[in-house]
C-alpha cells in the first residue's frame, strides 16, 4: 500500500514538473519576442530591458527554466520601473501589466472559484443521487423514462448555452456577485445562487444517470435480496443497504469532476461575471499577460493531478476489492 | 430484440423433411446472405427512427454550410455589408423580417443576419470535422503502435497519453492562441485582422487535436492488447506477414466498431468546444461569421432583439443534441451490449 502511494506521488510530481517545463517552453522559449509581448503596446526601451533582465530572457533556456523552478521553491526578485519587488516562495512569475506577483493574483481568485464549485457540487450531488435513486426504484415506469430522457437532453445541450440562458432570463434570482463568506454569509450565498443553480442543474442530469445505473446494479445483488428476504421495508433496503454500495463509483466520479470544475469554471465565471480563476485567465488572455496565463496553467494542472491522486488513493481505501497494480 | 446473426432464412417448420414423404425433385436451395458485422450494425441503425431523424438534421446543417454562398445569393445579401440606413439612432434595427433581410439585421452594425447565420454554420463544422479526422488518425495509429509493439514504445506512448489527459485542456485552449501569433513571428498587439483570424483558426484546430487523440489512443490500445493474443494474429505472424500489414489488414478491420463509436461521440463535443471558445473570445474573431461570436454579441441585445440571440443558440443546441443522440444510437447499433 505504502509503495503504491509512493509510486503514485512520484508519478504525479513528474507530471507537474513536465507541465511546468512544457508551458515554459510554450510561453517563453517558442515566441520570437516574449519580452515584447509581455511589455505590451505602450512599450518603452527601459521597460523592455527590465523585463529581459529580470526574466533572464537573454540567457540559455535551460538556465531560465532553472531560475523559474528556483522561484517556485525559494522566491525571486523582479525589477519593474526601477523598483525591485520580492516575489515570495511559491513564486509563479510577475505580471508586468498589473504590477503584482502572479501568485497573489491567483490566490485572490481562488476563494471565488472554490465557493462556486463547492456550492454547485453540493446541489448536484444531493439532487442527482436523490433523483437517480428514485428513478432506479421505479425503473421501467413512465416516470423513470421521463427522468432519463430529460437528463439526456439537458446533458446534451452545451453548458455555456444553458448558463447563458439562465443568466439572462432568470432575473428573479439575486444579482450575481461575489462577497466574501466571512464578510457576509447571506450575501455570499445570494450572489452565488444563480451560478450554483446553473452548475447544479446541468450536472444533476449526469449524476442522475450515474446513480440510477449504480443503484440498479446494487439492488440486483445478493445482499439486497437477503435484506428483502429478512422482511425489511423496501425504503430501508434502498436507502440503507443499496445506497451505500451504490455510492462508491459515484463518489469516485464526483472527486474527478470537482477537480475538473475547479479548473473549468471559466464559462460560469465569465457568464455570471464572478472574479474567479477563469475570469482572471480570460483577462490575462485579452492583455497577452503571459506570466499570468502560465501561472494559471500550472495551478490548473497541479490541482487536477493532486485531486486525481487523492481520489485514486481514497478509492483503494473505500473499496478493498481494487487491486493495486 | 432482433437476432444477432441474420444469416440463414430458415425454412418454415411446417414442411415435412421426411425422406419418405418429401416430394422428389431437386432439394430446395437455402438462400443465405452474408453480412459483415458493420453491415449488420448499419442495418440496425437504419431501423432506428430517432437516429435517422438526427442524421437528417446533421445533413441539413451540412447542406446549409456547403450551400451558404448560394443561400446568401438567393437572399441577395452578404455577411459584411453594413446596412446603416436601417439602423435608428440608438443602434436598433428599424426592420424585422423583410423579403430583403429574411432574419432581420444586426443591431448597431446592421449586417444581414441570415447571411451570417448560414455562413456561421461553416466554422463549427469545419473545425469539428477536421479535428475529428485528425484525432481519429493520430489516436488510432498511436493506439495500434502502442498496443501491438509493446516494450518501450508502449511505455512512452502510454505516459504521453496519461500526461495529455491530466492537463487542464480549457486553460491551454485559452493560453495557446495568445502565444501562437508570436510563435509564428508576429507581435500579437500589432498583428492585422487576417493574421489573427488565420492564427486563431489554426490554434483551435491544434489545441483540440492535441487534447483529443489521447483518449482514443488509450481505448484502441486496450482493444489491441486483447486482440493481439488471438489466433488469427499469431497465424499472420507465423506466415511472415509484415508488421504494417498485420496492423492495417488484420487488426484495423476489427477495430471499426470502437473507432466509429468514439468518433461519432466526439464530433458534437468539438462543435461545442469551437462555439464555447469563440463565445469566450479566445476562438474565432470578427469578421468571421460564427455562431459563437453571434451569441456573444447578442447577449447585450437579448431583450430588444431576442431572435438575434436565439437563432444561433437554437441552431447549436439542435445540432449538438442531434449529433449526441445519433452517437448514442450508433453506439447501440455497433455494440449490442449497451442497448437500452
Amino acid at each position: 500500500m505504502l509503495f503504491y502511494i509512493l509510486r503514485r506521488v512520484i508519478s504525479a510530481i513528474s507530471v507537474v514538473i513536465v507541465t511546468v517545463v512544457c508551458s515554459f517552453l510554450l510561453f517563453f522559449a517558442a515566441p520570437h519576442d516574449p519580452a515584447g509581448v509581455i511589455c505590451g503596446p505602450k512599450c518603452t526601451p527601459e521597460r523592455l530591458k527590465d523585463i529581459t533582465n529580470s526574466l533572464n530572457l537573454d540567457q540559455p533556456v535551460v538556465e531560465q527554466i532553472g531560475l523559474y523552478f528556483k522561484g517556485i521553491v525559494v522566491g525571486r526578485d523582479y525589477t519593474a520601473g526601477g523598483v525591485t519587488r520580492h516575489c515570495d516562495a511559491p513564486c509563479l512569475g510577475y505580471s508586468y501589466i498589473l504590477g503584482v506577483p502572479v501568485t497573489d493574483l491567483l490566490a485572490r481568485a481562488v476563494p471565488v472559484t472554490l465557493s462556486i464549485v463547492i456550492g454547485g457540487a453540493t446541489i448536484y450531488l444531493v439532487f442527482g443521487v436523490l433523483i437517480g435513486t428514485i428513478a432506479a426504484r421505479v425503473r421501467g415506469t413512465t416516470l423513470d423514462k421521463a427522468t432519463v430522457g430529460t437528463s439526456l437532453v439537458i446533458g446534451s445541450v452545451p453548458y455555456f448555452i444553458v448558463a447563458l440562458v439562465i443568466a439572462l432570463y432568470a432575473t428573479f434570482l439575486p444579482k450575481s456577485q461575489y462577497v466574501s463568506f466571512f464578510d457576509n454569509p447571506i450575501q455570499w450565498a445570494g450572489g452565488l445562487l444563480a451560478a450554483w443553480l446553473c452548475l447544479g442543474l446541468t450536472n444533476s442530469a449526469q449524476y442522475t444517470r450515474y446513480s440510477r445505473a449504480s443503484m440498479i446494479e446494487a439492488l440486483g445483488q445478493d445482499f439486497a435480496r437477503t435484506a428483502r428476504s429478512k422482511g425489511i421495508s423496501e425504503r430501508r433496503v434502498v436507502y440503507r443497504h443499496g445506497l451505500r454500495a451504490a455510492m462508491t463509483p459515484v463518489i469516485t466520479i464526483f472527486g474527478v469532476d470537482v477537480a475538473y470544475q475547479l479548473v473549468n469554471t471559466i464559462f460560469t465565471e465569465r457568464i455570471f461575471q464572478l472574479p474567479g480563476l477563469g475570469t482572471r485567465i480570460i483577462n490575462a488572455f485579452n492583455q497577452y499577460d503571459l506570466p499570468v496565463l502560465m501561472g494559471g496553467v500550472i495551478v490548473g494542472a497541479t490541482v487536477l493531478v493532486v485531486m486525481n491522486l487523492v481520489v485514486d488513493i481514497l478509492y483503494t481505501v473505500l473499496d478493498p476489492r481494487v487491486r493495486l497494480g | 430484440m432482433e437476432p444477432l446473426i441474420e444469416e440463414a432464412a430458415v425454412e418454415p417448420k411446417g414442411a415435412s423433411i421426411d425422406a419418405m414423404t418429401a416430394p422428389t425433385g431437386e432439394p430446395k436451395k437455402v438462400e443465405t446472405r452474408h453480412k459483415s458485422p458493420t453491415q449488420i450494425a448499419l442495418a440496425r441503425l437504419r431501423k432506428d427512427r430517432l437516429a435517422m431523424v438526427c442524421l437528417g438534421i446533421f445533413i441539413f446543417f451540412i447542406l446549409i454550410a456547403v450551400f451558404a454562398p448560394l443561400l446568401a445569393k438567393l437572399e441577395g445579401q452578404d455577411t459584411t455589408t453594413l446596412h446603416q440606413d436601417l439602423i435608428d439612432e440608438y443602434g436598433f434595427p428599424t426592420i424585422s423580417f423583410t423579403s430583403e433581410h429574411w432574419f432581420g439585421i444586426e443591431p448597431r452594425l446592421g449586417r444581414d443576419l441570415f447571411a451570417r447565420f448560414v455562413y456561421g454554420a461553416r466554422p463549427s463544422l469545419i473545425v469539428a470535422i477536421t479535428v475529428t479526422a485528425i484525432t481519429a488518425v493520430v489516436g488510432v495509429c498511436m493506439g495500434l503502435l502502442s498496443g501491438f509493439l509493446g516494450g518501450w514504445i508502449d511505455r512512452v506512448i502510454s505516459w504521453v497519453v496519461d500526461f495529455v489527459l491530466s492537463l487542464p485542456y480549457l486553460l491551454f485552449a485559452i493560453a495557446a492562441p495568445a502565444v501562437i501569433l508570436s510563435i509564428m513571428g508576429d507581435n500579437p498587439t500589432e498583428a492585422d485582422v487576417s493574421q489573427v483570424t488565420r492564427s486563431r483558426f489554426l490554434a483551435l484546430i491544434l489545441v483540440l487535436s492535441f487534447f483529443g487523440w489521447a483518449s482514443l489512443a488509450r481505448l484502441i490500445r486496450g482493444e489491441v492488447l486483447s486482440l493481439r493474443e488471438r489466433e488469427f494474429i499469431a497465424a499472420a505472424k507465423v506466415l511472415g506477414v509484415p508488421t504494417r500489414k498485420v496492423l492495417f489488414k488484420e487488426l484495423l478491420p476489427n477495430l471499426v466498431a470502437p473507432i466509429i463509436i468514439a468518433t461519432s461521440l466526439a464530433l458534437p463535443t468539438y462543435i461545442v468546444a469551437e462555439a464555447g471558445l469563440t463565445f469566450l473570445g479566445v476562438g474565432l474573431v470578427e469578421p468571421t461569421p460564427s455562431w459563437g461570436l453571434t451569441i456573444s454579441n447578442a447577449t447585450t441585445y437579448y431583450r430588444a432583439d431576442p431572435l438575434y440571440l436565439w437563432l444561433p443558440v437554437l441552431a447549436i443546441s439542435i445540432l449538438v443534441l442531434a449529433l449526441s443522440l445519433l452517437g448514442d444510437s450508433i453506439r447501440d447499433a455497433f455494440d449490442p451490449r449497451t442497448r437500452r
